[in-house]
């Protein structure tokens, strides 16, 4: 089984444990995907455009953004391989929905492992909107089935309307 | 060549009506991706070319406005000129390092700072060179982008009226409608911080659950790092503390402020050169040259459509929908120019407006005052409903959207489009109190 596990900030202890869910199927390939969001500089391109001035091509401030999301992304890797050791890293630059589908149908992936969405401390979240927009790229669009973690919430339960 | 062949009224009135709609409608809809310098100046030759404004008059327009196209200049030079000092990226480790590891803390001086940079640099500073290092600085952080970036690209538009120098819109309009600094800061610093603190709490609101975590100190670069050359970055600091407070006197005195801009852009540059942290075509680089050829194109566009009298009816269009109330005055002008700067961008914008505005010289004072401040106000922060495009820009996402293609720029629209009617509503209903 061949099993693609994206990453992003904040979820690689999620992603970790639920490979360990497949350690039984024969033979496992597990693949963890970090993709470097390249929609913050299309979004800080547009609004030069609004202040008449060309996009950010060749200027030190770019080096400088590279470097910093291929050191982040690097860490996120780093984090995802304490989890999952001999996983194959996929590391790819565009908009995270589209790539990670991509990424799915282009390594052969039989099941997509995502998070509901990046989590920053806050307790779970059940109800609307409790699928970031990403992950519902992913479910509408992947090529594959698609394991969708999320924090337990049994606090939520019952639901009472 | 028409200027040779009588034309009647109509006819004239027409052809110049139909060149500045097409050249508003190309700046809107930048058909194959063209500059909006280019359509503007092909706006202002074929009209030039067919005698729909004398040469004299085009050169009269341009020469009168010479505040407005030497405070781009010195703004923009004092601007790339601080960067390669690296003032903004030491600002902004300097808020890191305040904030004290709170993801929370940080998000409210990036604020801070934005506004701080915004007044004294105006908001292209701030938007331009202040959002990609706080981007770089979050993303060494490991914190969540984009309600930092946000941050950056409202607040320079929301404290763009804090002086009469944070915003070039600001400078505009009162090329042709003087303001001492008293009445300016009477009419729009009160409003101006009732704005930011809105923004601050909507967003504060809207990205709680992404700001409650800690950063981790050791990830971020020291001060020191950020300098580039020590020398040059405290000769840096010494010039801005002359031309920060140069500014205010000028607007005080009604001296014109873009001698204290381009006097400290040029003192910047000596330092500069003598310290070898830049070359004069790098400098040059740093400024963007179509700027000057869009705005030399408006005007010549608009004032070729004053003459025919359409922007005095507007005026008096406007005047009439105020109801001839000072309340009145300040809504349509506040609602008025933030619609159209979504639509032609605020540059065009205010010069429309300001052109219209001639019109309206013999209303009462309260309601002429109103007008003034809500165009600066509606100009300036009016963009931010469509903060990273144009209304057009956002119809083609959104029609991207309904194709199942995944775009960014709607966050933004969607966040703006929130906040900013709350924000021009209550900055407006300050204007007209304070009025």
């Amino acid at each position: 089984m061949r099993v693609l596990g994206c990453l992003d900030a904040t979820n690689a202890e999620q992603i970790g444990h639920a490979a360990q869910m497949f350690t039984t199927s024969e033979p496992l390939e597990i693949a963890l995907l970090a993709v470097i969001d390249i929609g913050p500089r299309e979004d800080i391109d547009r609004m030069r455009e609004r202040f008449l001035r060309p996009p950010m091509h060749h200027q030190p401030i770019t080096e400088e953004m590279l470097a910093a999301e291929t050191a982040a992304a690097q860490d996120i890797v780093k984090a995802g391989l304490g989890y999952v050791k001999d996983a194959e890293i996929l590391l790819r630059h565009g908009r995270p929905e589209l790539e990670i589908v991509k990424a799915a149908a282009e390594w052969g992936a039989d099941v997509i492992v995502i998070c509901a969405r990046s989590e920053y401390g806050e307790p779970p979240h059940v109800g609307p909107r409790s699928v970031g927009h990403v992950a519902r790229f992913v479910l509408d669009h992947a090529p594959c089935p698609v394991l969708l973690l999320r924090k337990l919430a049994r606090e939520h339960f019952p639901i009472h309307h | 060549m028409f200027l040779y062949f009588p034309l009647s009224e109509f006819w004239r009135t027409f052809l110049t009506s139909f060149i500045g709609l097409l050249t508003l409608a190309g700046i809107m809809t930048r058909p194959f991706r063209w500059n909006e310098s280019r359509i503007a100046m092909a706006g202002a030759f074929a009209m030039l070319l067919l005698g729909l404004i004398r040469p004299a008059v085009a050169a009269t327009t341009l020469l009168r406005d010479w505040n407005t196209f030497l405070f781009f200049l010195g703004m923009m030079g004092l601007s790339a000129l601080a960067e390669t000092a690296g003032l903004f990226d030491w600002l902004a480790v300097r808020a890191a390092q305040l904030a004290r590891g709170s993801a929370a803390r940080l998000f409210l001086n990036v604020f801070l700072l934005g506004s701080v940079i915004s007044m004294i640099f105006s908001n292209d500073a701030t938007a331009l060179i202040l959002t990609p290092v706080v981007y770089v600085l979050v993303t060494k952080l490991r914190l969540p982008v984009l309600p930092y970036l946000f941050a950056c690209t409202f607040i320079a538009d929301t404290a763009s009226f804090l002086l009469p120098i944070s915003n070039p819109i600001n400078i505009i309009v009162m090329s042709h409608f003087p303001l001492d600094l008293f009445s300016f800061l009477r009419l729009l610093f009160l409003p101006s911080l009732i704005v930011i603190a809105i923004n601050v709490a909507m967003f504060y609101w809207l990205y709680r659950a992404q700001l409650k975590g800690k950063f981790d100190f050791s990830l971020l670069p020291t001060a020191e790092k950020a300098v580039k050359h020590k020398a040059y970055f405290r000769y840096t600091l010494w010039v801005l503390a002359f031309v920060a407070p140069s500014y205010v006197v000028a607007s005080a005195l009604q001296f014109p402020v873009s001698i204290v801009a381009v006097v400290g852009a040029l003192l910047l540059l000596a330092g500069a050169l003598f310290w070898k942290r830049t070359t004069l075509l790098e400098a040059g680089k740093g400024i963007s040259w179509s700027i000057f050829g869009f705005i030399a194109g408006m005007f010549v566009v608009v004032r070729a459509i004053q003459d025919t009298g359409l922007t005095a009816k507007l005026g008096n269009l406007l005047l009439h929908l105020s109801g001839g109330t000072s309340f009145g005055a300040v809504m349509v002008g506040t609602f008025g120019a933030a619609l159209g700067t979504n639509l032609i961008n605020n540059v065009p914008m205010a010069v429309v407006m300001t052109s219209s505005l001639v019109s309206i010289q013999h209303a009462a004072p309260a309601i002429r005052n109103g007008f003034v401040a809500a165009t600066m106000f509606g100009c300036d922060l009016g963009p931010n409903l469509t903060t990273v495009g144009s209304l057009a820009t956002i119809l083609w996402l959104l029609i991207l959207r309904e194709r199942d293609v995944e775009v960014s720029g709607l966050d933004y629209f969607k966040v703006g489009a929130l906040v900013t009617p709350v924000m021009l509503f209550a900055g407006a209903l300050t204007i007209w109190l304070l009025l």
